[in-house]
């Protein structure tokens, strides 16, 4: 039997968020449900070009998690409605009592044909001796018919060394993040599509993790997916294929092309270019299995930002579909 | 000659030579984009040490639960191909296990499927590799348009099985055939000489670093192998930045 009360009963920490279409074709917001230390938070939905784009805030109270806490939210995306997840800042993790105290932040999502979300956070702020591991689950449907369109996934899944005014530089004691995502098929049937699991445990050794790290403060993985965000994969695969070769030596002088015009997107790219080797930015794009993942550390977690921040920008997509506010994270 | 501990030590110096026609020494596991990273690090001797620690621990956690599910699992090798695929998201690392795994399979085929021992998991394991063989020929794609890859992790795990090795040989020679890849890259890659380089292979350092790798990663489930080593991911990924190029990998 089912119990009307069971929203009072709920798990600490659990939410749901729910987009639903409405006819003839207005996306609407129809469970916003959390517990405590979870808190969503919803500002009014606007548009982005034809589309009605909504937006929640996904806060924990005190910023962070202490430990212990435990965080499982459920998305569900219903076909063709777009939805903009952000964070207020760095989601910081508290210290530890002990190894197996662990804080979890679990997070399923459920993607029908043509739905899309665009999930690019703050970095997560591990302090020292914490203990984290979260998961990202994405379940994309296949449509019936086939030839129509899949769903749509732009998500960035960062972290940081900590507090480095504190001396902090991966001090915590374990860290790990995975996300999946599985294509889906009508009856149910489920094939891992990507997976991308990264584990950073000290092994009781104290600036082990660091030593890994090669002197990099922040690292992070951009996951891109579905016939939405097509262009920005390709963009970032071009750019990357453009990079400067590492060891070459650099032939062209300026002062010779002849041309006193240079393209404007091409001297945007040297700026970039520029600021990359400048902030120490290293980064990889790879085209795999009908997605676009990229890979990337700075040393700095402003470097990281501005380099990203940049790249979304050049290529305008996100913007397009989901408007500015998708970019307030990197701001 | 017919006892069976006898035939797996063969089976393991064989599976342990590198005049094993797998092309592995045209691979440097990320060591040559590492190396050009690293162009003015003066001391090229301590980094490449911390180089190969955790190239050793990072190919254990993202690989050595498939070879052992692969071990154990045979009759599953095309699922766990999938998923090993699905978790590989670099170009150049998929090129150089996908490589190595079709090397593997030539090998099988065209040698070692004839000298498989009798016991019954050897059995079901020389049935799961042979069927691989056959299904990978025909690369049909699946109900979900996935075609089969033949990654090398699972691959020699279901080998390793089938030649009679036990399962915790299987995994201390995977990560020590790894070592000795990496190591023979830095040799020809003039960051030591081939005695230093032996003299690292036979360390017991080495050996705390494989024991321990296989000691951690064993009794982990596939779903929860996972990078430990990012930057191995970076300097992998930007091995095709390279100016110029001795590896594949």
């Amino acid at each position: 039997m089912s119990n009307p009360f069971l929203s009072t009963k709920a798990k600490a920490g659990s939410g749901s968020i729910h987009l639903a279409l409405l006819p003839p074709n207005t996306p609407r917001l129809r469970t916003l449900n959390y517990q405590y230390p979870l808190k969503l938070v919803s500002p009014a939905a606007a548009r982005a070009g034809d589309d009605l784009v909504h937006t929640v805030y996904l806060l924990t109270y005190g910023g962070g998690l202490v430990a212990g806490d435990s965080i499982d939210l459920s998305i569900g995306l219903e076909t063709q409605t777009k939805l903009i997840l952000l964070t207020q800042g760095s989601t910081k993790l508290f210290k530890a009592p002990s190894r197996d105290v662990i804080s979890k932040q679990c997070m399923t999502v459920a993607l029908e044909p043509g739905a899309a979300l665009c999930y690019l956070p703050d970095p997560v702020q591990p302090f020292e001796r914490s203990c984290f591991e979260q998961q990202q689950l994405y379940n994309v449907a296949l449509p019936i018919v086939e030839g129509s369109k899949t769903g749509s996934l732009c998500v960035l899944d960062w972290v940081s060394n900590g507090r480095p005014a504190n001396g902090e530089d991966w001090s915590f004691f374990r860290y790990s993040s995975k996300s999946e995502i599985f294509l889906c098929q009508p009856d149910d049937k489920k094939r891992l599509l990507l997976r991308d699991n990264i584990l950073l445990d000290d092994h009781e050794k104290p600036e082990s993790i660091a030593a890994r790290m090669d002197g990099l403060a922040v690292f992070g993985t951009l996951i891109i997916y579905g016939p939405l965000f097509r262009q920005l994969g390709q963009f970032f695969v071009d750019e990357f294929k453009v990079l400067p070769r590492i060891g070459g030596r650099n032939w062209d002088s300026n002062s010779d092309s002849g041309e006193d015009e240079i393209d404007p997107a091409v001297s945007r790219r040297l700026e970039r270019q520029r600021q990359e080797t400048e902030d120490r930015v290293l980064w990889s794009a790879a085209a795999v299995r009908g997605c676009v993942v990229v890979k990337f550390g700075a040393r700095e977690v402003e470097g990281g930002r501005r380099w990203l921040k940049h790249m979304l920008s050049e290529d305008g997509t996100i913007r397009a579909q989901f408007g500015e506010r998708a970019l307030l994270c990197l701001r | 000659m017919n006892n069976p501990s006898s035939a797996s030590l063969h089976a393991l110096l064989l599976l342990s030579d590198s005049a094993l026609p797998l092309g592995s020494f045209a691979f440097s596991s990320g060591l040559e984009s590492f190396l050009g990273h690293h162009k003015h690090s003066n001391a090229r001797l301590q980094a490449f040490d911390g180089f190969l620690e955790n190239s050793i621990a990072n190919v254990a956690s993202t690989a050595l639960p498939y070879v052992l599910n692969g071990y154990d699992e045979p009759e599953a090798l095309q699922d766990i191909d999938n998923d090993f695929d699905a978790s590989t998201p670099c170009t150049v690392a998929r090129r150089a296990s996908v490589g190595q795994g079709r090397a593997l399979l030539a090998i099988w085929e065209k040698a070692l499927a004839s000298s498989t021992v009798s016991t019954a998991e050897a059995q079901t394991a020389a049935t799961g590799v042979s069927d691989f063989v056959t299904k990978a020929k025909t690369s049909k794609p699946d109900a979900f348009g996935m075609n089969l890859n033949a990654h090398f992790a699972p691959l020699f795990g279901a080998v390793c099985c089938a030649l009679g090795l036990a399962a915790h040989d299987t995994a201390y020679l995977f990560l020590l055939n790894h070592a000795k890849a990496v190591l023979s890259a830095a040799v020809r890659a003039s960051v030591f000489g081939p005695y230093q380089s032996q003299a690292t292979l036979a360390s017991t350092k080495l050996q705390q670093w494989v024991n321990d790798s296989v000691r951690r990663e064993s009794g982990k489930e596939v779903l929860d192998a996972a990078v430990t080593a990012p930057t191995m991911d970076l300097w992998m990924g930007r091995h095709e930045l390279l100016y110029s190029r001795i590896f594949n990998s």
